[in-house]
């Protein structure tokens, strides 16, 4: 096969494209909002959830104190890890590849050869449309683990991004 | 003979009793309960009405199968290259596979099958679209006329592998597993999981017992008196013995069942595995599609040479993850480079060593010992002192937990040459798995914010055929590799699948 011409000459590896260096492109910054909100949405229901719980259910409403504390720590935690979530992740597409790091505690930087991407999709959530934003869904055929999403980029760019990608995989074919 | 399948074509007639047979056992299989039930309980007047309705449902079944059979028509559509196949009575349903998407022909033989005389055959796909083939009576000489028809398509794809074809046209076997390495995985290998089969056996015989209302019928004064006539230790000595000997009979016999009579033969390029006692199986390999290679072997399989071999194909979905792995069990050191040689066109090399840092070993002996001795010493101070009388059990853990992760630490290793990467793992099934370059199709790397400064970090390879993940390496020595491994992916356009 291919690997009767294959030769062997020394990498020089020092002189290699680092992928650890390359500077990574932050999301858009009415992500921010998007996710704020889906995730200011989803604390409603439950506050809402939790006021109905005190009127009518009496061992709640025994328990007041405790159960709105939590509500707070709750709210406080969740945006917490969203914002920081939001700040971590940051993307680049190389001449070759495209680069995604995300993670609050773990920083985990995934790179996907264009040689190696099955298809390109974009996505547009219902919340995103109202800030222009849209999600590029990068899929391989390494199942779901070695799949990258990268949420927060505009409608347009998105769009221009998907073409890039197209073209380089249809290169590829 | 010359067969082309290009019409549309039933099963073999006798196939009727194959489907007949089978559609009996499922029901039988989910019924059991029920009918044990009314023989044991109830009156004679209601046994004869049972078997009336019993009567009823197999002479439904046979009708069933008739029509199963008369609906059930199958062709390879030249024009299109599709293999097509019709089904069902009510819901007719057509199946299209794409010749160039099949991924695997296996021709298997069930008990039923072989009281018959037919053979069974299965069509695995590649891709996101889950439908597949399913062939259950047909004669041998058309299953492996069809097989070769089904996958000699393949040789229209790349020209590259029709020159190999004819190179090793060849069926001679290559490897066969005799029965005494059988004989010896089958005492080396799977104590947990023959474990695991004793107990669900207990439990859901129990379980049947207790539902048909007769568990008076296990005895369990006798146990108890024997328990109370010698030592505690004596009695858990005999207990261990015979749990060892169950568990031995268990995997001699598994094994025996699953991979009686291996043989590998090679044909077309392609490795065709067969094996089995009572159920014949027959599944095609081809090396190209094989993403990662797991060589395991522990301290006594090493005494005794012999190892085990599993083999990851790249898999259309998670659901088919089981189908997708390739055992070969019970091949000696030779035997082993002679597939791995097959497999990868070389012996792959462990080069370049890398090891984990301590951390890793004193990360899981705080999360594995520390921790639950903790929550022990705090449950026996403040609950429960009576905890304390198993002082001695908590020991055995320690000790026990502390051996397994030691030597796990020993063993993790992951070592680069410059076509393959081999990460070495496991306490006592020392396992190596070998990735080519070439398939890897994502690289994750991974750092948590305070190992920064210590420059460790994790490497995960994503494949076709899943991932591998090395915990706690030199981190600038892994980012060197990703971006060398990067560097060879992007710059040939090399075959993965």
């Amino acid at each position: 096969m291919a690997m009767d011409n294959f030769t062997n000459d020394t990498i020089d590896t020092t002189t290699l494209p680092k992928y650890e260096a390359v500077a990574l492109t932050r999301l858009h910054p009415n992500y921010i909002k998007e996710v704020m909100l889906s995730r200011g949405l989803l604390l409603l229901i439950i506050a809402i959830a939790l006021g109905l719980g005190i009127v009518f259910v009496d061992e709640i409403a025994a328990q007041q104190t405790l159960f709105i504390g939590g509500y707070v720590l709750l709210v406080f935690l969740m945006l917490f890890l969203a914002f920081l979530a939001v700040k971590k992740k940051a993307y680049a597409f190389r001449n070759h590849d495209v680069i995604f790091r995300s993670g609050i505690i773990a920083t985990n930087t995934m790179v996907i050869p264009y040689n190696r991407v099955q298809h390109v999709a974009l996505h547009e959530g219902f919340l995103a449309r109202f800030f222009g934003l849209a999600k590029i869904e990068i899929f391989t055929a390494g199942g779901v683990s070695s799949d990258i999403e990268i949420p927060g980029i505009a409608k347009e760019e998105a769009e221009n991004i998907k073409q890039l990608l197209m073209g380089k995989i249809q290169k590829q074919l | 003979m010359e067969t082309h399948f290009n019409q549309p074509q039933r099963q073999s007639p006798i196939g009727v009793f194959v489907i007949f047979f089978e559609s009996v056992f499922q029901v039988l299989k989910a019924t059991w309960p029920i009918i044990l039930v009314t023989l044991l309980k109830a009156k004679p007047g209601a046994v004869f009405y049972s078997f009336l309705v019993f009567l009823g449902v197999v002479v439904f079944l046979g009708i069933y199968s008739f029509f199963k059979y008369r609906n059930f028509t199958f062709y390879i559509d030249d024009a299109n290259d599709e293999f097509i196949i019709h089904d069902g009575i009510i819901n007719k349903t057509k199946t299209t596979i794409q010749l160039h998407k099949i991924q695997q022909v296996n021709i298997k033989q069930s008990l039923i099958q072989r009281i018959i005389g037919v053979y069974a055959l299965d069509i695995d796909t590649a891709g996101s679209e889950n439908k597949e083939g399913n062939i259950k009576a047909i004669s041998h000489e058309l299953a492996v006329a069809l097989k070769s028809k089904l996958l000699e398509n393949e040789g229209k794809v790349t020209d590259e592998v029709v020159v190999e074809e004819a190179k090793t046209e060849s069926s001679v076997p290559f490897l066969k597993i005799n029965l005494l390495s059988l004989l010896k995985i089958g005492i080396t290998s799977d104590y947990v999981k023959s474990i695991g089969l004793i107990l669900t056996f207990f439990f859901t015989a129990y379980e049947n017992l207790h539902q048909a209302g007769a568990e008076d019928m296990i005895n369990t004064e006798k146990i108890e008196g024997f328990v109370d006539q010698n030592s505690v230790w004596y009695s858990a000595l005999v207990f261990v013995l015979l749990m060892f000997t169950v568990i031995f009979v268990i995997n001699i016999a598994r094994t025996l069942i699953k991979f009686f009579n291996y043989t590998v033969s090679q044909q077309k390029g392609s490795f065709v595995l067969s094996y089995g006692l009572i159920n014949t199986k027959s599944t095609i390999l081809k090396p190209e599609k094989v993403q990662i290679t797991k060589v395991s072997q522990n301290y006594f399989q090493k005494k005794l040479n012999v190892l085990e071999i599993k083999i990851r194909q790249a898999l259309s979905s998670e659901k088919h993850e089981k189908k997708a792995i390739i055992e070969i069990p019970g091949c000696n050191a030779h035997e082993r480079d002679e597939i791995l040689k097959l497999l990868f066109k070389e012996l792959p090399q462990k080069g370049t060593m890398m090891q984990p840092n301590f951390r890793k070993l004193l990360f899981s002996v705080f999360l594995l010992i520390v921790v639950p001795l903790t929550g022990y010493w705090l449950l026996g101070t403040y609950a429960d002192e009576t905890l304390f009388d198993f002082i001695n059990l908590a020991f055995v853990y320690v000790i026990f937990v502390f051996a397994i992760l030691f030597f796990g630490f020993r063993n993790y290793r992951l070592f680069i040459n410059s076509r393959h990467i081999i990460k070495q793992s496991g306490a006592w099934d020392i396992d190596n798995e070998i990735i080519p370059i070439e398939k890897i199709q994502a690289i994750t790397t991974s750092q948590l914010f305070w190992h920064k400064s210590l420059n460790i970090g994790s490497l995960t390879l994503h494949t076709a055929g899943g991932n591998v993940t090395f915990h706690l390496g030199q981190f600038d020595k892994i980012k060197a590799y990703v971006n060398l491994w990067l560097y060879e992916i992007e710059t040939s356009d090399s075959n993965w699948m």
